[in-house]
C-alpha cells in the first residue's frame, strides 16, 4: 500500500517534471508545430512562397542545428519520455466509464504515440539526419519539388499523403487537446465553465490547424511545379503510379522526367 | 411485480484467496436495491445451479448514500449498492446484474475492501483543521457566506472511493493520492484556521502522488455520488502549486 515514503521514479522532482512536461509540450514544441505546418501550408501559394519560407529558416545556417536540437528535437525527446512514462503509469479504462473526458485522455495517449513513431519516420523520411538511413528525400535548396515528390511516395502500398494526414491529425488533436488540460494542470481554468469555453477555443485551434495541416499535405500531394526522375526500385513503390491532375506525369511508370530539380538526393538508388 | 432476476457476483473467500462467479436468482421486490439484493442472497445463499454457498460479505451502513461504505462496482462502474436500484438496472440491461469488488483497493473478503489507502492520503495531505491545547481562544474567524457555499459541498465527501476506483490514474501501484484527498487539501486551505497549514498541504500537493498525477480524465467528477466538484478543486490546486512552487524557488 502507498503510504508517504512509497517510492517513485522520479525522486524528489516529480512535479517539477511534470510541468516541465507540460511547458515543452506547449512552448518549443506546440509553438514549432504550429510554425511548421503553417510553413508548409504556404506550398497552396506555390513552390516559390514555399521555397521563401524554406530559405528563411535555413537562412539560420550554420546556427540551424544547434536551434534544431536546443529548440526542437531535445525538448521534444524529454516530453516524448515523460509522456511514456505518464502513459504507462496510468490504467486507461474507457471501456468501462465512457466518459468524453476519459476518451480525451485516452486519446491524448494514443496521439502521443503516433506523433511519436510520425516523428521517427517523418525526421527519418524528410530530414537530412535520415540520409545516412536511406531517407532524406527533401532537399532545402529545391523544396517544393523535393518535399512534393516525397510526399508521393507511399511505405507498404500505404500512399505516404495518408500516413502523413493521420500524423498530422495526430499531433494536432495532441497539441489541442494538451493545451485544454494545460490551462487546467496550471490552474488557469478552473470552474467547468471556463474549462467549456477554453474547450470550445482550443477545439476551433484545433480544427484550423488540422485544416491548414492538411491543406499543406495535399499541397504537396498535388503539386506539379516539378517533374522529375525517380528510379522506383522498391517493390511496393511499383504499385504508387498515380497520376496527379492533369499536367506532367504522364509518364510511364517507373520513370517521371525531370526538368527543374538539381537534387541529389532524387538519383539516389532506395 | 413479482419476477425473478439473476445476479452475477465476484466472489473471494479471503485477501489472498482466487476469485470465482457465482450467479444467484432471487425474487424482484417493489424498490430493491443492491443492498436488499445482498441480504436476500444471504437469507437464502444457493446458487443458479442448486449449489448451497455462503453469504454474500458486503459493507453498507446508512443505507443513504451518505456513509460511502457500500461502493462496488455494479455492472461494471462503481457506484452505491444502495442506492442501485434493481429496477433501473435491469432497464439497462435485463439479463443479469453483475457485482464485483472495486478493483483498485485490497479485497478483504467478496464485496468488502480495505479503503486505507483514502484515509492514508487524507493524512498525508494534513486533511483537519489543527485545533492545538485546551485553552479558550475565543470564536474562531468569520467564513463568508461565499466560502461556506464554496467549501459546504467538499464536505460532504464520504470517502467512498467512487472517484479513485474511475480514475485511471490512481491504482494499487500508483502513488498517486487522489481526486478526494486533493479535495479534501483545497477545503481545510480554504478554511480560514485550516489556512494555517497550507503551505503543508502544498508541499505534499507537489510531491510525489500530488497534484502533477492527475490527467484530466475528469471521471472522478463524473462518478461522485455527492456531486462533489472534484475537477475545480483540481484545477485549484493546481493554480495553488503553481504559485507556491514559483514562491518556494525564490524563497529558497
Ligand atoms: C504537412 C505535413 C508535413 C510536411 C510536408 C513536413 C515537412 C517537413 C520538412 C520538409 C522537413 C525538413 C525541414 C528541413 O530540413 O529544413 C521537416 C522537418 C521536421 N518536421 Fe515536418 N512536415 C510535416 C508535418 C510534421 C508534423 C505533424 C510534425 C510534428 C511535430 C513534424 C515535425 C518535424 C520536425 C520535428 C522536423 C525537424 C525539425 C526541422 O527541420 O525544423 N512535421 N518537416
Ligand atoms: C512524441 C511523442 C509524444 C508523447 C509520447 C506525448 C505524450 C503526452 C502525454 C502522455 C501527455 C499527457 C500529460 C498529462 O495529461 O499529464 C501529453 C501532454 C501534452 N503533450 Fe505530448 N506527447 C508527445 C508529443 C507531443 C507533441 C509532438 C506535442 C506538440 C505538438 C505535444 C504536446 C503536448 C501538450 C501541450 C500536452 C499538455 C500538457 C498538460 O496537460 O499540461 N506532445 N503528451
Ligand atoms: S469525492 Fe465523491 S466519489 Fe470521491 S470519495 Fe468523496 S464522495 Fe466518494
Ligand atoms: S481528473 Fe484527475 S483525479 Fe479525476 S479521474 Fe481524472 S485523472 Fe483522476
Ligand atoms: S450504505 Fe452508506 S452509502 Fe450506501
Amino acid at each position: 500500500m502507498a503510504s508517504e515514503s512509497s517510492p517513485s521514479s522520479q525522486g524528489g522532482h516529480h512535479f517539477l517534471l511534470r510541468r516541465l512536461h507540460s511547458l515543452a509540450g506547449i512552448l518549443p514544441v506546440g509553438v514549432f508545430l504550429v510554425v511548421h505546418l503553417t510553413v508548409n501550408s504556404t506550398i497552396n501559394f506555390g513552390g516559390e512562397a514555399f521555397q521563401t519560407q524554406v530559405d528563411r529558416i535555413h537562412d539560420l545556417e550554420p546556427f540551424l542545428l544547434p536551434v534544431e536540437i536546443v529548440g526542437i528535437f531535445l525538448p521534444l525527446l524529454f516530453h516524448a519520455v515523460l509522456g511514456f512514462q505518464i502513459w504507462f503509469s496510468g490504467r486507461p479504462n474507457v471501456g468501462a466509464y465512457k466518459y468524453g473526458g476519459n476518451l480525451r485522455y485516452t486519446f491524448q495517449r494514443v496521439t502521443g504515440g503516433v506523433a511519436f513513431v510520425f516523428i521517427l519516420y517523418h525526421l527519418w523520411h524528410m530530414h537530412w539526419l535520415g540520409e545516412s538511413l536511406g531517407g532524406a528525400r527533401f532537399d532545402p535548396h529545391d523544396a517544393a519539388a523535393t518535399a512534393a515528390l516525397a510526399m508521393k511516395e507511399s511505405l507498404f502500398g500505404v500512399p505516404l499523403n495518408l500516413l502523413y494526414a493521420v500524423g498530422v491529425l495526430a499531433c494536432v488533436y495532441h497539441l489541442a487537446n494538451g493545451l485544454w488540460t494545460s490551462l487546467i494542470t496550471w490552474g488557469i481554468t478552473v470552474g467547468p465553465s471556463s474549462q467549456r469555453t477554453s474547450g470550445y477555443v482550443c477545439a476551433v485551434f484545433g480544427v484550423v490547424l488540422g485544416i491548414v495541416g492538411l491543406s499543406s499535405v495535399r499541397g504537396f500531394k498535388t503539386y506539379e511545379g516539378a517533374e522529375v526522375t525517380v528510379q522506383h526500385t522498391d517493390a511496393e513503390q511499383h504499385g504508387d503510379t498515380e497520376q496527379h491532375g492533369d499536367a506532367g506525369q504522364h509518364g510511364d511508370a517507373g520513370h517521371v522526367s525531370a526538368s527543374q530539380t538539381s537534387s541529389q538526393d532524387l538519383q539516389r538508388e532506395d | 411485480m413479482s419476477k425473478k432476476f439473476k445476479v452475477a457476483i465476484k466472489r473471494q473467500d479471503d485477501p489472498n484467496g482466487a476469485s470465482r462467479w457465482e450467479r444467484f436468482e432471487i425474487e424482484n421486490e417493489k424498490g430493491m436495491n443492491i443492498t436488499t439484493a445482498l441480504q436476500r442472497i444471504a437469507a437464502s445463499p444457493v446458487t443458479i445451479d442448486g449449489k448451497q454457498s455462503t453469504p454474500v460479505a458486503y459493507d453498507a451502513c446508512c443505507l443513504e448514500e451518505v456513509c460511502g461504505a457500500c461502493s462496488m462496482l455494479v455492472n461494471g462502474s462503481v457506484r452505491q449498492a444502495c442506492t442501485a436500484l434493481a429496477n433501473t438496472l435491469l432497464e439497462n440491461k435485463p439479463d443479469e446484474i453483475t457485482l464485483e469488488p472495486m478493483s483498485k483497493f485490497p479485497v478483504v473478503r467478496d464485496l468488502v475492501v480495505d479503503r486505507s489507502k483514502m484515509f492514508n492520503s487524507l493524512s498525508r495531505v494534513h486533511a483537519w483543521v489543527p485545533v492545538d491545547g485546551y485553552s479558550d481562544r475565543g470564536a474562531g474567524p468569520r467564513i463568508s457566506q461565499h466560502q461556506q457555499e464554496d467549501s459546504y459541498p467538499l464536505t460532504t465527501c464520504m470517502t467512498c472511493g467512487c472517484c479513485v476506483e474511475s480514475c485511471p490514474q490512481f491504482h494499487p501501484e500508483s502513488d498517486f493520492i487522489g481526486p478526494a484527498a486533493i479535495s479534501q487539501a483545497v477545503l481545510f486551505n480554504e478554511h480560514p484556521i485550516g489556512s494555517f497549514e497550507a503551505d503543508k498541504r502544498l508541499e505534499i500537493l507537489t510531491g510525489n502522488g500530488g497534484i502533477a498525477d492527475c490527467g484530466n480524465a475528469q471521471n472522478c467528477v463524473k462518478v461522485c455520488p455527492k456531486n462533489i466538484p472534484l475537477t475545480r478543486s483540481i484545477a485549484k490546486a493546481g493554480r495553488s502549486a503553481t504559485v507556491f512552487a514559483i514562491k518556494q524557488f525564490f524563497e529558497k
